[in-house]
Order: C-alpha cells, then structure tokens, then sequence
C-alpha cells in the first residue's frame, strides 16, 4: 500500500504527518527538495540519476506525497512531467490501439469518448478507482510506475495485452505492461527511465472485465482484483484468454491453468467450477483486507463470476 | 412579553444552521488556521514500546538540529510543575513520559521550532533507551495479570465514589462498579431457561476530520490557550491546578470544531502545549496528524458476558452482566463510562432480579475514552443480540420478546429509578410499524439472501452536571447569547438561540452566540454525553427568562404597557437614546442521588433517558460473506424536537458512525503497536457505503424537566446498531456473530463452520 502499514519502530513513532496533512494548515511534513519543471521529456530523462533512487520523476504525485508524508521517500530532486511535450498528455486512436501519453491523467481516460467505445472494461474500471480528486490529477505514467500490488489497472491491462514505451537514457524500448512490474513495488524501469506512452491493443471481438473485490469500504483499496479478457468463437467455446489476478498477490499474476481451461471450452457451469478451483490453487497472501484462505475462498467465486460476465459481456466493438 | 411577537414560535422550527454559510464559504474559524507572531510549532517522538522503563532520553542530535528551539522532556515539565500529571478520573497520565512509557504511541519528547517540518525531523532523531516490561493487552487478562500497568492508583479526588481507590496497589483494576437487584441466583433456580453469552467489541476511534490542535500563548502572568476542545471549563480549571494559578490568569478559547464525538473532553494537547509555551515564554503549537490521533484517544473494546434466565412465557426474570473495559494506559474518562453504562447494563427490559460487574481496567494500550455513546453501543451491541438469541431459542418472535419485557413508564430500572418520560414502548412499535414487521419479508434467493433486524437501548445520562449562561439583550432588541457549548458540528449553536427566541419572542436568526471562551462565557461542565439541550438548554432557558423578567420590571418601573412596548423603546426611554443593556443569567444542575456502593441503587439516577432504536435490512452473499446494509431506520425519543432537521441529522449520523464501528473499523496491533494508523488502513464508511434508505423519526416525546420538552439526542442514533445488523445477518443465513466488527469474512467463516467445513485460520 501507499502508506507503510507496519510501525517500524522509532523511525515511524515520531510525530509524523501522514495522508492527512492535507488538513493541516501547517503543511505537510516533509523535507526541502529540488523541483525541475522540463519542457521536454528528453530533458527530464536528462535530469534522473540511474544510480540515485532520491532523484524521481513526478506526474500527478498522489503517490509520491504520501510517500513523502510517511517518510519512507525522502526525495532529493522531483523532476515534474508536468510541462513535457503536450502529445503525452493526449489519447489517440490508432487503427489497432489507444495510444495514451504518460501523462494523460485517470479521470482524462475515464471520460474519453474513445476509450470508452474500444476499452469499456478500462473506463468501467477507473469509476471505482480510488476517487475523483486523485484520478483528475493521477497519470497513467505515475499509475504504473508505482507498482503497488494493490493497484486496479495493471491487471486489466495485462490481461489486454497493453505495451509501453519508454524513455531511457540508453535509448528508447518497448516492454508489455506484463514485464513492468517485477515484484512489490519493483519494475523493469531503469532508473534513469520513463514510461512515455501506453498502448492498449483493441479488437473487435475482445471481451474484458475486471473485478474489484473490497472488504471493508466500497472505496478502498482491493483485497482482490481479477482481470479477464477473452474471445467467443461462434461455437459458443472461448479463445486466447488471460486471467490475470492482483492485490492478493505481490504483483499481477496471470493464472495459467485456469487460462488453459477455458481456451476451447464452453463457459458452463461444471467448467466455472473447475476454473474456480484451479484459480483457488494460486499461492496467495493475506494482508489486512482479509486472510489468504479468505481470499482464497473469494478468487474461487470471483473468478467464476468474472468468467460468466466476460464470456456474456458484449465484444467491445458492440458498445458504443 | 413586551417583544413585539416577530417571528413564529421557534422551537419545533428547522432553522437552518448558524454556521453553514460560514462553514460552506470556508470562512468558519478552526484552531488550524491559527498563526500567531512568534509562533513556535512542536512535533512529538512517541514510544515504540508499549510498556518500558526509560533508561536515558538523548536529544543531543534533535537540540543540534538547524533551526531547532528547544527541545523537552518529561524532566522539563516536572521542573515546571512538581506533579505533571493530569485526568479528569484519575491523576494518571503525563505530560511527557516520566520514568515509564505505558503505551506504543506514548509521548516522550516534544521538539519546538519556528518551522514544524523541522521539528518533525529533529524529533525522529531523538534516542531515547528502554528496559521493556512485560505488557498486558486483553481487558479480561489485565484482571489477574501480572503485569501491572501503574503501580499506584491515583484518583482525582473530583468523583467521591473512587476516593477508596487511593493508594491501591499491583492492580489493573481503575473501578469496579456492581449493581444487586432482587434474588438473581434464586431466580436463575426457578428460570425455565438460562441463556447465557460472551460478546466482544473491538477498540475503534473517534476520527474527527479535524485532529487534536492546540495553540498556547503566554502573556503577563496569564496564558491564553485556543484549542479544540469539547470541555473549556474544564481545561481552565485543570490547567490551572497543574501550574497552582488562580482560574482566571488562564484564558480558554474554542472555535468551532472539525468534529469532536468525546475525543476532545478533558485534557488532551492543552497541558503539553500550555506548559511548552511557558517554558520558552512564546506561543506555542501542536498539531497532531490524523495518525497521531491513533495514539491519543480511542473507544473502549469490551468483553461483555451476560446471563438471562427466562420463564415459561418468555419473560426475563434474572439477569447477570459483567463487562469488562479495556481502557488502555490512562484511565481518562472510562471510570465514569464502566459506572455510568452499568445503570443500564441489563437493558431496557423490566427485570426483578438483576446483577451488574463492570470493571474498568488498565492495560497496555493507547487509552480510551468516551465515544458518542459512553460505552452504551458496548452494551445494547451485547444485550440486543443476547435478545434475540433468546428469542430465537425459545421460538418467539424477536419483537414479540421485546414487546412483553419492555420497561414500561413509572416502572423502577435497576437501578431502583423509576423511569420516567421515556417512550420505550412507542420506540419499539414505531420502528416495528417503519420496518413493516408484521408483514411478510421477501426473502431473496439461495445465493443472496435477505435478512432484517431491530435493536433498542437506553443512555442514563451523565449527572449531576452544572451550565450557565448569559443572555444579553441590546438596545436594539437583538440578543447575544454567552454559552460555554461547543458546536462541534451538532448544531448546538442554533438550538441554543431558538431557545432564547422563544423566550424573548425574537427569531433565532437574530440571536448571536458567543464561542465558549473562559473569560467571557460562563461555566459549562463539557459538551459531552448528549447533556447539552438538556443542561445548557435549561441555563439558557432560564437566563433568557431572567432577561425577560428584567425587561418586564423596567417597563414597570418607566411605567410603560409592558406588553406592548418594543423592546428598543423601553432602552429609550430609560437611556434617552439607544444605550444600555439587559442581562440575564440562569444556572441548571439537576438533582441526583449517588448510587449505594454495594448494590448500585438510586431513587435517582438520571436527569433524563435517552431512548434509541434501529432496524436494518441486509442482502448477505452467501458465497463470499459480503453483506449489505440496504435500509437503516432509526428510531428515537428526544422529548421534543427544537429543531427538528437537526434531530434527523444527529439520529444518521450516529447511526453512520455506527454503522463503520459496526462493518469496517478495527484498530489493529502487533505487540501493542497500532499497525493501521491512517485512514488508508483505518476505514470509516464512504459514500458509497451509505444504505440505499436511511429514515429517522424521533417520536412525539415530552420531558418535563427538559427546556420546552426536550432532552439529548446526540447519541440515540448509535444504539441499536450493531445488534440490529448482527440480529439481521443471523435472520438472512442463520448465523451468529458476537465480535464486531462484523466483517464479510467473519460471515463467510461462520458459514463454512455452520455447514461443518470451518475455514483454515488466517
Ligand atoms: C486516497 C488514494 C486512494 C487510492 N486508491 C486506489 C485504488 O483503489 N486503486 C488503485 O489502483 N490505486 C489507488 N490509488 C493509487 C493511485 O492510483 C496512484 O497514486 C496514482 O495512480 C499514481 O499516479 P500519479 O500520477 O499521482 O503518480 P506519482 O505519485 O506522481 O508517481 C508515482 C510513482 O511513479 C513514478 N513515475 C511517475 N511518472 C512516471 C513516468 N512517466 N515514468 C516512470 N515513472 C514515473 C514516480 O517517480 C513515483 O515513483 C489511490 C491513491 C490515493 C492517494
């Protein structure tokens, strides 16, 4: 999660303003930083130190101020993304994708007229993300890169295949958003480089759905989030499925034997059964949303559930 | 009176609240926005360790830090004041540690610079060694344990009933209070039935959206203190016994309040910051975080276990409770919660034969205090549900059951107090009426299946306790009211002109209302415990009469009509122009006899009742344990309703509020250290968790010793709660949960145990 939810001793025992500086007149409680403000994305990556982990990029900096706020991110020097070039704050669409710039922000895609017409599942899955005063500044760059395992998108995007571009110091690669996140808070990223676009792949006959499972407040965090994106053949049997599970993982896991299961299979009951089953042999972890055999228990009817909606869902050319 | 009758009568009248345009526009003053020149802002290091003897404190590396003031210690205060210890039941808890921490989170150091960042950061430097003790956690535990958490117990000397606690040693034990009524085990002897249950709530805190905040400024020999406090009163006269000055060298002010719910009674930041400021001799503030409010103040966790023995036509004849209160490091207010809640721990039933054991203990946690409801949610959450499993049990209907032990008006509670001007009975058949109880239920389907539920409590209130007030009226006729309640979002400064509105015959909309500050505003015992509209209402009432029976002789004595003539004239007359004012006071304490000390009983033990009921419906998922509260009504008698869209706001509310400490919000620890101190780990209900349909209705009520009928509302709304739900749950799938929280997964565990196949543990 954002906020280290252990106290660690004396370090966390001192008068520490957390999330809730924002209602102290006095300011949140942190430390003096620099802040660079770059017109161009090259000069931002310019400005990030490969072997300094205090030196980080900044987008809508939802994150990062809570992290700042608990003091487990002490920052040297922010460099903000927020005047780099304006095509990376734009949503296109491509003849077989959505292309988003890093920094177009959540509440920008939730509103797109296009995005909601190709990737219906992505906008329905942004009305429950966190709330609206972080989805209007969050971006989509700051959203991945943060790689909480506790985080709705990445699982969706996984499961659609999603791919990034990035900007390093060493040059310019692609990466599926499936090889970003390496662990608990751990990604693929270089320190010296930045996620510059997404891309979504977009098919007529893709159905997808993701499923926020909480357990305390509708608007927390997931104790659990499956991703499912599938094809139907005419037959009636589904094709190239991924199922992608989170928040009770350390990071996004696609769920290969499940996935196995339901590629060429019809989506009936007994195989619901026995795809929930074998999701439910998935490893998982228990945090304070609930224990690992609860969540357990909740994967095994969630993602029967997922299932049956994606398999029924319209494709996403049907949706307007 | 001599008013010309302007407006309406203005009790019974909606009036919009004072405050809400200045609130809206973000105009409404707030301790957090206040800087003073020369300010100084200090940050607190807390203890790690949740019981422990300070072996060295070293502040070097904070003292050295760039920009730091000054640093202090528990030594720094008892230079200051000899005895730095403070509370309003017990003289327990230090300003800073002294010697001994004894709870994570505890203060220990407080670190003063002109930039609070700094002070944040230098206070993280601060080493200080300890030698841990062993600890205790469990309130049932903490009875026997031996690990003790004061060695001396050191009480107040204010309530004359823990005077015998003095002195007392190796004990956990803050006060034990115990009610005997009738033959309790002759009638267990004779009961058709013995039920008996173990419940248990967990510790859940007050979360104002507003933290603790406190600014302290020294002056000439006086020290002026603006903080967010729910009892200035009572912070002056503290204050000014830990420092031996007279009360009036120390100045209280109160703004409005982001909240307070009895988180911020008695002394919270005051002491800290008050002596802070006059050891560097410049203002001084400390603002907690929302974290830090995790280690400030928190709602007592209970065990309850009670016992009911019922004869042949479900009426209860016997009934034995014991609760057992964990009130954390320092006693606080619990005493009073652990007395006070044991009036009417058996609950609102007619019950000849009772017994009441309510322990207030110490263990090694943050402490706990009142909490919208003065530890009554415990206990209807224990008794309501105990209600309904009886009924169950016996195959009668819940309400039925209810309905045939009802206590009745002019019926003795077991307290041996005769109830009176308490719709017990119209609450139960009201929400019965709203919830359609009669009529079939649909049911739902096997994988979401519906259930409904009802609960009802009572509340003795806090007594006896004493208000004042003062009405002054202009020579214009507008009329400024001095009263020491503070609104702290419960509306009490509109309440408080309508009743001077009424009195006077002007609109409450011309009645002003001074903020309480000790110099200018009487003395008010706190707003707490629902006892405004009551107390302060009377003192109001009557200092509002007084000024229209002076307004009346004056009339006399210019010899004018006194019916007729404006209030303006009557100054002109008097003054030659428009000069002068008319000032009246009124004061209110209500009659109270102490309880025996060996049986509880009293011929009178509360002013007034408060009566509170809820019914909810549910839809439980049956595959997963989720549920879903889709409609909460709650149900209540208020006497008469001043104002009533404040009442129907204070009955949700509560009932939200409730509603959290019911489904989602748990503290959580790990050898005594709160692990979810945020509201990111920590949730309170959102929007989106609010039911579908919420109503209230307060019944047509009339306290007759109430200003104009009426009497607390503030916390009837969280009664009923959380048994309602439990009770629902239970009607939905057949079964029973008796901890809260409530949470889905304890539904889906006690699922898969009911069907024989229990889920691993966590
Ligand atoms: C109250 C609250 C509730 C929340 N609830 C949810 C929830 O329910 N579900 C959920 O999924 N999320 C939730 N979040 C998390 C939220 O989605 C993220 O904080 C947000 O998406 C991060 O985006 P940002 O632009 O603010 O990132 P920032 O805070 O600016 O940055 C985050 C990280 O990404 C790095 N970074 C930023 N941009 C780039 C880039 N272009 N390339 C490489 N690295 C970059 C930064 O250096 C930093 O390490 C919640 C957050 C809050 C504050």
């Amino acid at each position: 999660m954002l906020v280290p939810n252990e106290y660690r001793g004396p370090e966390v025992a001192t008068a520490r303003t957390r999330a809730s500086a924002v209602f102290a007149a006095d300011g949140p409680a942190v430390s003096p930083f620099e802040l660079i403000e770059p017109s161009a994305l090259a000069e931002a990556v310019g400005l990030l130190d490969p072997n300094d982990s205090s030196v980080r990029a900044a987008a809508g900096c939802t994150a990062l101020m809570l992290m700042m706020k608990a003091g487990v991110l002490k920052p040297r020097r922010l460099v903000s993304l927020r005047r780099i070039e304006p095509r990376y704050c734009a949503i296109e669409r491509e003849p077989r994708a959505i292309r988003l710039g890093a920094q177009v922000t959540l509440a920008q895609i939730e509103r797109s007229a296009v995005v909601r017409a190709a990737l219906p599942a992505v906008c329905r899955t942004l009305e429950r993300l966190a709330n609206v005063r972080v989805r209007n500044v969050a971006c989509i760059g700051g959203n991945l890169a943060h790689a909480d395992p506790h985080m709705d998108l990445p699982a969706l995007l996984i499961a659609l295949d999603a791919g990034l571009v990035v900007h390093g110091g060493a040059g310019v690669r692609t990466l599926a958003v499936a090889e970003l996140i390496t662990g608990y808070m751990e990604t693929a990223l270089a320190g010296d480089e930045l996620i510059a676009e997404v891309h979504i792949p977009i098919h007529a006959t893709r159905r997808a759905v993701y499923r926020k499972v909480t357990t305390r407040s509708a608007d927390d965090w997931p104790a659990l989030g499956i991703a499912i994106a599938l094809d139907m053949n005419p037959d009636g049997t589904a094709a190239d499925a991924r199922v992608v599970v989170s928040a009770a993982t350390d990071r996004p896991t696609r769920l290969g034997e499940v996935e196995a299961l339901v590629c060429g299979a019809r989506i009936d009951d007994a195989l619901l059964g026995r795809a929930g089953d074998a999701a439910a042999e998935q490893a998982l972890i228990g945090d304070q949303h609930g224990s690992a055999a609860y969540k357990r228990e909740l994967l095994r009817v969630h993602l029967r559930r997922a299932l049956r909606e994606a398999a029924s869902a319209p494709p996403a050319a049907m949706t307007s | 009176m001599s008013a010309p009758r302007d407006s309406e009568p203005q009790i019974g009248r909606s009036v919009l609240r004072k405050e809400a345009r200045a609130k809206l526009t973000g105009r409404a003053p707030y301790v957090h926005n206040l800087v003073l020149p020369g300010m100084l802002y200090g940050k607190l290091a807390r203890s790690p360790v949740a019981h422990g003897r300070i072996r060295h404190i070293d502040t070097a590396a904070a003292r050295d830090h760039p920009g730091v003031h000054r640093v202090l210690t528990g030594e720094d205060m008892r230079a200051l004041i000899p005895d730095p210890h403070y509370g309003p039941a017990f003289h327990d808890q230090p300003i800073l540690a002294l010697d001994k921490v004894r709870y994570a989170g505890e203060p220990v150091a407080l670190v003063l610079a002109a930039d609070p960042h700094v002070a944040e950061a230098a206070a993280q430097s601060i080493e200080v060694e300890y030698d841990e003790l062993p600890a205790v956690y469990d309130e049932v535990e903490a009875m026997t344990s031996k690990a003790v958490v004061h060695e001396t117990l050191k009480p107040a000397g204010t309530f004359p009933d823990l005077k015998h606690l003095a002195g007392k040693r190796d004990t956990n034990i803050a006060l034990d209070f115990h009610l005997r009524r009738g033959d309790v085990a002759a009638a267990f002897g004779r009961a058709a039935h013995v039920f008996e249950h173990t419940f248990k709530t967990q510790q859940v805190l007050h979360v104002p959206l507003e933290p603790f905040v406190t600014v302290a400024e020294p002056g000439d020999g006086r020290l002026t203190i603006h903080t967010a406090s729910q009892s200035p009163s009572f912070v002056r006269s503290e204050i000014a016994r830990l420092l031996g000055w007279a009360e009036n060298r120390v100045r209280v002010q109160v703004p409005f309040l982001g909240g307070g719910f009895g988180a911020k009674l008695y002394i919270k930041l005051e002491a800290l910051v008050a002596a802070a400021a006059l050891i560097v001799r410049c203002p001084v503030k400390v603002a907690a975080s929302m974290e830090e409010q995790f280690y400030t103040l928190t709602k007592h966790a209970a065990t309850l276990r009670i016992k009911s023995g019922v004869d042949a036509n479900g009426r209860i004849i016997a009934r034995a409770c014991e609760v057992w209160w964990n009130g954390g490091a320092y006693a606080d207010i619990g005493p009073r919660i652990t007395q006070k809640s044991g009036f009417t721990a058996p609950g609102p039933y007619d019950i000849d034969n009772v017994a009441v054991d309510s322990y207030a203990l110490y263990t090694n946690l943050p402490p706990a205090g009142a909490l919208r409801g003065f530890g009554i949610p415990q206990l209807v959450w224990a008794y309501e549900s105990h209600a309904d499993m009886i009924a169950r049990a016996i195959g009668m209907d819940p309400l039925e059951f209810r309905r045939k032990n009802i206590l009745r008006e002019g019926r003795p509670q077991a307290t041996g107090t005769v109830m009176r001007d308490a719709a017990l009975g119209e609450v139960l058949e009201r929400l019965a009426q709203r919830m359609r109880w009669n009529e079939p239920f649909d049911r739902g389907s096997a994988a979401l299946r519906r259930g409904r539920g009802i609960a009802i409590g009572f509340k003795a209130s806090i007594s006896p306790t004493t208000s004042v007030a003062i009405v002054t009226v202009n020579a214009d006729a507008s009329c400024t009211l001095l009263c020491g309640t503070v609104d702290m979002g419960q509306g009490s400064d509109t309440a408080m002109a309508q009743i001077v509105g009424e009195v006077l015959g002007v609109a409450a909309e011309q009645v002003s209302v001074v903020h309480p500050d000790t110099d200018v505003t009487p003395y008010d015992m706190a707003t707490l415990g629902s006892r405004s509209t009551y107390h302060m209402g009377n003192a109001v009432r009557r200092a509002a009469e007084d000024a229209r029976d002076k307004l009346l002789a004056l009339a006399a004595e210019l010899g004018l009509a006194p019916e007729t003539t404006p209030i303006p004239d009557l100054f002109r007359h008097k003054y030659g122009m428009q000069a002068g004012n008319v000032i009246g006071m009124g004061s209110f304490v209500p009659a109270y006899t102490p309880t025996d000390h060996a049986s509880g009983q009293s011929d009178n033990v509360t002013p007034f009742w408060m009566v509170g009921a809820t019914g909810v419906e549910v839809v439980v998922d049956t595959e997963t344990g989720h549920f879903e509260v889709t409609r909460l009504v709650n149900v209540a008698d208020c006497g008469e309703a001043i104002n009533p869209a404040l009442v129907a706001t204070q009955l949700s509310g509560g009932a939200i509020m409730q509603l959290g400490f019911s489904t989602s919000e748990q503290m959580l620890f790990r050898d005594g250290q709160v692990t979810n101190a945020s509201l990111a780990e920590y949730k309170i209900p959102g929007m989106l968790d609010m039911p579908a349909r919420i109503e209230n209705e307060a019944v047509a009520g009339n306290e007759r010793g109430g200003p104009f009928g009426a009497k607390g509302v503030g916390e009837s709304g969280t009664f009923g709660v959380s048994p309602a739900i439990a009770n629902a749950i239970e009607d939905a799938v057949g079964v029973r949960l008796s901890a809260l929280p409530l949470t889905a997964e304890a539904v889906y565990r006690a699922l898969r145990a009911k069907r024989g196949e229990p889920l691993e543990d966590a």
